[in-house]
């Protein structure tokens, strides 16, 4: 009953946060001050082209008008029609859409054994060598840009070492294997930097939860060291990791803009950046809306997941 | 007796590689099987350090300098992780100190028993795992509760099946550490009862430890006193109560109060406990009103006396020379005339938080948790708010104060209304009702000095005082000018404490209200803080409300008594009346409950009618658990007020029938445990 | 009665060595590290060996050596006195966009947090929603937002530096603000009747300025990144202002003919960010807080 309920208000707030995501979205696009127009066009616009492109995004109607108008079309799965190339935003989104999902898939799979291994070898050897070593490693890491990070490994492992394709260019021709090779690099460099957030905050969490009484009690009732760390210390430890997966993965979606630049991967993230350099608002928005509401979905996944793990959230609230 | 286990020279350290603290010094015991040893001692004194040794454990940043502890004949401190595992739950169990915190929380409690017994392959022949988990379950006086998960028990029952699991491989010794700190008065005594039980079944041995001397009392054989890692004395129970020969274990035991009937101040140790200005002597010489210049620098080591007794201590036979017993009348002058009523509250009811948007969509209401409040306090008089955990004490206190308006009634103080809100309260209003809190550590903002923390109201409410009569207030409290400039931290919980009151009593308030402000102290310190407070009333003539859940300590203070039971009056008396002559039920249950200082073979009496249950918001909330219960009008309908002399009872049961005392299951001797059983827990939540 | 140590947070600014040797050796390392690039930036700003903008100071694309440690780029620019000039803008850009950010973030979690009710609903609801957006594409929309005539400057970048932080920032502020204010010493401070103002700053502010000197901290080590990769992408502060991140992205074609005009001011990132992070992880542990990871 009360999960249900904890539930059904998660989901009703995540719809309410994606409501005012899409408010503050046109309010930064369409109503700020300033004719809409001339800011996508420029000032030396001409006075034709401004008058299609007024007619073209309805700016002769009040902003409250258009406003619903697009949120109506967004809800009912019409996204728009893109300024720059004139297809239906729909069309255009779909297939990088997929090709993006596949890379974070990929990303995702290596960040969560790069994320766990080390934060348990760290945790369990608090203070030794190795959890310095390893300490070390995740800030420099953390500490490197992603455009840099992505740049480093594409010189190192398809310039110096040419084993890798530099540009993970993939066209609907390219084999599996092509594919797969392609997405190594940007695969590898998005879960790197989501993983050294999780590795910090999974030792910490881990440490703190192996310090606990129960983790003591365990420990005290004879139980072998394996099963109090995988059986009581884990399963506790693993929910503030969880909320930064959750996180991350908003970051995933900003590296992704990042990284697929780089390596010109034909994703979600570049079209971003193109629709931006175009000026495409209609574009825009979509791909902001859909960005935030991958984030709010993923935070609601590991709330999700939290109460799961933890049967005392059940209750309170 | 054959020993079970046997501590020799132990000396343990905690710190860093480059400075290493001593916590634990040269302390040598022994238990035989069977045996129940007593560990006492305040806080930081290493006596929890000790018995986690006995399981082999201790924390990462602690060190065994010497010692060993042997156990059949092994040290325990040289065993190996493996062997370890195989001893620990197995054959040495340990009952923890907080079950909340204790228990795996995303685990079923039957799976936690289950993987202990699983682990050490400790099922009885011809037995299911699930026979018996439930048969250890009933072993403890809980119904097959398995499939809960930890946070869906009361902490009585949380204590339970840590009990249980302890005991599901029968091992030799049980290690438990301050298992009933934090549970009430009750709930304890019915742990220790079980216990005791468990012990005469099961035939294991335990070594007790506890800051409460009263509580081991009931339970344990022998008892050793620790004191800033030394034991000063070891000594069989009820000798060391009767005739304690170290100064410390004396000053322990004159700081429990106690309601069994002798008229006894309880007297505090001075000073406190400070590991950084320890002499090279004995450690207790600085607090110790027999010590000699000697005393400073001859380290003192246990010496046998007697026939099993122990004391580190070279003066103790002069300082057993027994004392003037602290017997003094009874607080205040009663029989003055009664002076003007300064606060009065009338029908109140509260009830905790807003609603929240969902639960208003759906139409709840929360419910009330405090229903139909009447109480007057007098000027000056102290009056006592007593009751268990939860039972509304606090927010009562709040509501006067101004910090949760109340859902129904009326509160006035010196005639006039006061306002349900802080906002709406005029200045004056707000001067003259102080509070002071239970947590002294966290009452003072850890951010300010002393200085600013007591000049900041006397800004606010615009009173003018210059320095001398600022170091005067500090005086007052029992502290001196140097505290103006210090931090917060740099004071001990007592004197954080006396802060606090003095904070109070700065701007000359009517009424004070202390919330459990003793719970949060030492034993020794507590004491103390009572007699401060009994002056500042001679002296101030303040009236105080003082919430506590401890009669033991109520009665050196309070004028009257007021008796709360989940948010309802039980009963209102006249301290002493309420001493001699209980009446309620819940009173008497309360009083029963709460130790003396010999062993009184205490048995929770068993409800008349557990099945019929109160409803909350209906009838009596004692309904269920009421030893006393007349049918199942307790849990239908509201019990009438009915008056007494100094007060009133609210209950179903007459008065006349109310004045006979249940004569009490268990004044005969010990082989009433048998018979006993268990009472069921009862949810405190 | 004998001092105990005081707090660790007032003595901070106190230098002294005694203290200093004290410190953690993260805080050490980091804050050598942070001197040298303050110096670098000081000297950066008034003389370079090159003029940054100055086009044919050698051969371009000569690769390394003692005239041009980080080579030069397309078109014949000193990279290094690009990336000494570049130092201070880093700098000042990072510092500026976070004390914005802290200010607005501090202030209005402070008070949501402690006030709590409708106002505290409508500013977490709308900080939600902020955060929901990815960082990066907030940034960026906003960068779009303001039209052409503020591209490129400065003052764009810290505002938008302070926009995206400062959801994050309330958030921190909120959560401290919320457990300061169940302290007694807080519910005393009200029983006597002291205003949200006085309560906020009097009695919050200076207990939750540990977890907000971390939190100032640890947005202070992400701030070059992120407007690293403003410029990066080409959105950032206009050329030929040599921001870093700018600067690696203008001369990744030279990734093969010369790696070292953008390991160059890679490396100098990276170290500055290292040396933030270091102090961070120092600062924390001096303080006993932990800081909350994720962007």
């Amino acid at each position: 009953m009360s999960v249900f309920r904890l539930l059904a208000s998660r989901i009703l707030f995540s719809a309410l946060t994606l409501l005012l995501v899409s408010i503050l979205i046109f309010l930064i696009l369409e109503a700020l001050p300033g004719d809409v127009a001339t800011r996508i066009l420029g000032r030396d616009a001409t006075a034709k082209a401004l008058e299609v492109l007024r007619s073209q995004l309805h700016l002769d109607q009040p902003a409250l008008v258009r406003y619903f108008q697009w949120l109506g079309d967004f809800v009912r799965g019409d996204l728009g029609v893109s300024i720059a190339t004139g297809r239906p935003i729909g069309d255009v989104l779909g297939p990088r859409i997929v090709n993006t999902l596949l890379l974070s898939l990929f990303a995702f799979a290596i960040y969560l054994v790069l994320a766990l291994v080390p934060a348990i070898i760290q945790a369990t050897n608090r203070g030794k060598a190795v959890d310095n070593i390893l300490s070390v490693i995740t800030l420099v890491l953390l500490s490197l840009p992603d455009f840099l990070l992505a740049t480093m490994l594409l010189f190192l492992f398809a310039v110096a070492v040419p084993i890798l394709p530099a540009l993970a260019t993939i066209s609907e021709a390219s084999t599996w294997l092509e594919t797969l090779r392609a997405m190594v690099l940007p695969a590898v460099t998005l879960a790197i930097m989501m993983a050294v957030y999780a590795i910090r905050v999974l030792r910490d969490s881990l440490i703190e939860v192996l310090r606990s009484d129960y983790v003591r009690l365990a420990e005290l009732k004879g139980l072998r060291p394996r099963a109090v760390l995988f059986r009581h210390a884990l399963p506790n430890a693993i929910v503030p990791a969880l909320n930064v997966t959750a996180l991350n993965l908003g970051f995933l979606i900003g590296g992704v803009v990042i990284v697929e630049r780089v390596f010109s991967y034909p994703g979600f993230g570049t079209l971003l950046i193109d629709a931006l350099q175009l000026r495409d608002i209609p574009l825009i928005k979509a791909t902001v809306m859909i960005s935030a509401a991958v984030y709010v979905a993923a935070n609601l996944v590991a709330d999700v997941l939290a109460v799961l793990l933890q049967p005392r959230l059940r209750t309170s609230r | 007796m054959k020993k079970l286990i046997d501590v020799r020279n132990l000396n343990i350290a905690y710190g860093a590689k480059s400075s290493w603290t001593n916590v634990v010094q040269d302390v040598s015991f022994e238990i035989a099987g069977g045996e129940a040893f007593g560990l006492v001692g305040e806080s930081g004194c290493g006596k929890s350090t000790v018995a986690y040794r006995l399981l082999g454990y201790g924390t990462i940043n602690s060190l065994v300098q010497t010692g060993e502890v042997l156990f059949d004949g092994t040290d325990l401190l040289k065993l190996d992780t493996n062997s370890l595992t195989k001893l620990r739950g197995n054959r040495i169990a340990l009952v923890p100190q907080n079950p909340t915190t204790s228990l795996s929380p995303g685990m079923r409690v039957g799976s936690q028993i289950r993987e202990m017994i699983a682990a050490h392959r400790a099922l009885p022949d011809g037995m299911s795992m699930q026979s018996r988990i439930v048969e250890l379950f009933a072993l403890v006086g809980l119904p097959d509760v398995g499939h809960r998960y930890p946070h869906e028990l009361s902490g009585g029952q949380q204590q339970r099946v840590a009990i249980a699991m302890a005991v599901a491989c029968n091992p030799d010794l049980l290690v438990l550490d301050e298992p009933t700190t934090g549970l009430d008065v009750t709930t304890q005594r019915q742990i220790i009862q079980l216990l005791g039980d468990l012990r005469s079944r099961i035939g294991m041995a335990m070594l007790y430890v506890t800051h409460d001397l009263a509580l081991l009392a009931q339970i344990a054989d022998r008892v050793g006193v620790m004191y800033a890692g030394q034991l000063v004395e070891v000594a069989p129970c009820d000798q060391l109560l009767a005739a304690p020969a170290h100064p410390y274990s004396r000053g322990l035991i004159t700081s429990i109060p106690t309601v069994d009937g002798t008229d006894r101040r309880a007297q505090g140790l001075r000073g406190v406990l400070r590991r950084d200005q320890m002499s090279t002597g004995c450690k207790f010489e600085p607090r110790c009103d027999f010590a000699t210049a000697a005393c400073r620098t001859t380290p003192q080591v246990l010496e046998p006396f007697g026939e099993m007794r122990s004391v580190a201590c070279m003066k103790w036979r002069e300082a057993t020379v027994p004392q003037t017993p602290a017997v003094k009348p009874r607080p205040g002058a009663r029989t003055a005339a009664k002076p003007g009523r300064l606060l009065s509250i009338a029908d109140l009811n509260l009830s905790y938080g807003k609603p929240s948007i969902f639960d208003r969509f759906l139409g709840k209401t929360s419910p009330s948790i405090v229903r139909d409040i009447d109480l007057e306090l007098r000027a000056g008089e102290v009056v006592a708010l007593v009751g268990e955990s939860g039972s509304g004490k606090s927010t009562i206190a709040r509501a006067i104060s101004g910090r949760l308006p109340p859902r129904a009634g009326l509160i006035s103080l010196d005639g006039d209304l006061l306002a349900s809100t802080l906002k709406s309260r005029s200045v004056e209003q707000l001067r003259q009702i102080q509070y002071i809190f239970q947590n002294p550590d966290a009452s003072l903002n850890p951010r300010r000095r002393i200085r600013a923390i007591l000049e900041r109201p006397l800004a606010h409410f615009g009173i003018e005082m210059d320095e001398m009569a600022l170091e005067g207030v500090l005086e007052n409290v029992g502290l001196h000018a140097g505290y103006l400039d210090r931090f917060p931290e740099q004071l001990s919980g007592g004197e954080r404490q006396r802060i606090a009151i003095a904070r109070a009593l700065l701007v000359n308030p009517k009424l004070l209200i202390c919330d459990e402000i003793l719970s949060a102290l030492d034993v020794s310190v507590q004491a103390r803080i009572v007699e401060l407070l009994r002056s500042l009333k001679e002296k101030h003539a303040v009236a105080m409300l003082f919430i506590s859940h401890d009669l033991a300590v109520v009665q050196q203070l309070a004028d009257r008594v007021a008796v709360l039971y989940k948010g309802a009056l039980m009963q209102l008396a006249d301290t002493d009346t309420l001493l001699d002559a209980p009446l309620h039920p819940y009173t008497e249950m309360l009083l029963e409950a709460a130790p003396g200082l010999s062993k009184d073979h205490y048995v929770s009496r068993p409800p008349a009618m557990p099945a019929s249950k109160a409803v909350h918001g209906i009838g009596c909330p004692l309904a269920g658990r009421c030893p006393r219960q007349v049918g199942t009008i307790c849990a239908e309908t509201r019990p009438p007020v009915q008056e007494t002399g100094s007060g009133f009872v609210r209950c179903h049961v007459p008065l006349d029938r109310l004045l006979f005392r249940q004569v009490p299951i268990a004044t005969n001797t010990g082989d009433s445990i048998h018979r006993a059983g268990t009472a069921p827990a009862f949810s405190g939540r | 009665m004998t001092m105990i140590t005081s707090n660790p947070a007032r003595q901070l600014f106190r230098f002294n060595a005694g203290y200093w040797r004290a410190t953690p050796g993260p805080f050490k390392v980091g804050a050598i590290i942070l001197a040298a690039h303050a110096l670098f930036a000081v000297i950066g700003t008034f003389w370079t060996p090159y003029g940054f903008a100055e086009m044919g100071a050698g051969l371009p694309l000569s690769g390394a050596s003692w005239q041009h440690p980080m080579g030069l780029d397309q078109i014949g620019r000193d990279v290094f006195s690009r990336f000494m000039h570049g130092a201070h803008i880093v700098l000042l850009l990072a510092f500026a966009g976070t004390m914005l950010g802290m200010v607005a973030g501090t202030t209005l979690g402070l008070i949501s947090g402690y006030v709590g009710g409708w106002f505290d609903e409508i500013t977490q609801r709308i900080v939600e929603a902020m955060i929901s957006i990815p960082f990066l594409a907030l940034a960026l929309v906003m960068i779009i937002a303001a039209g052409p005539t503020l591209a490129g400057e400065p003052v764009l970048i810290v505002f938008v530096v302070g926009l995206v932080y400062a959801p994050r920032i309330t958030r921190i502020a909120r959560a401290a603000a919320m457990e300061i204010a169940t302290r007694e010493y807080v519910a005393v401070a009200e029983l006597r009747g002291e205003g949200t103002w006085s309560i906020v700053f009097r009695e919050i502010l200076p207990n939750a300025a540990n977890v907000l000197l971390v939190e100032f901290s640890l947005r202070l080590s992400y701030a070059p990144i992120l407007i690293g990769a403003l410029g990066f992408l080409g959105f950032g502060i206009r050329p030929p202002t040599p921001e870093w991140g700018l600067m690696i992205s203008e001369n990744r074609n030279l990734l093969i003919a010369s790696p070292v005009t953008v390991f160059g001011p890679g490396l100098g990132l990276a170290s500055l960010v290292i040396g933030f992070n270091l102090f961070t992880d120092g600062l924390s542990r001096m303080l006993g807080q932990r800081p909350v990871m994720g962007a």
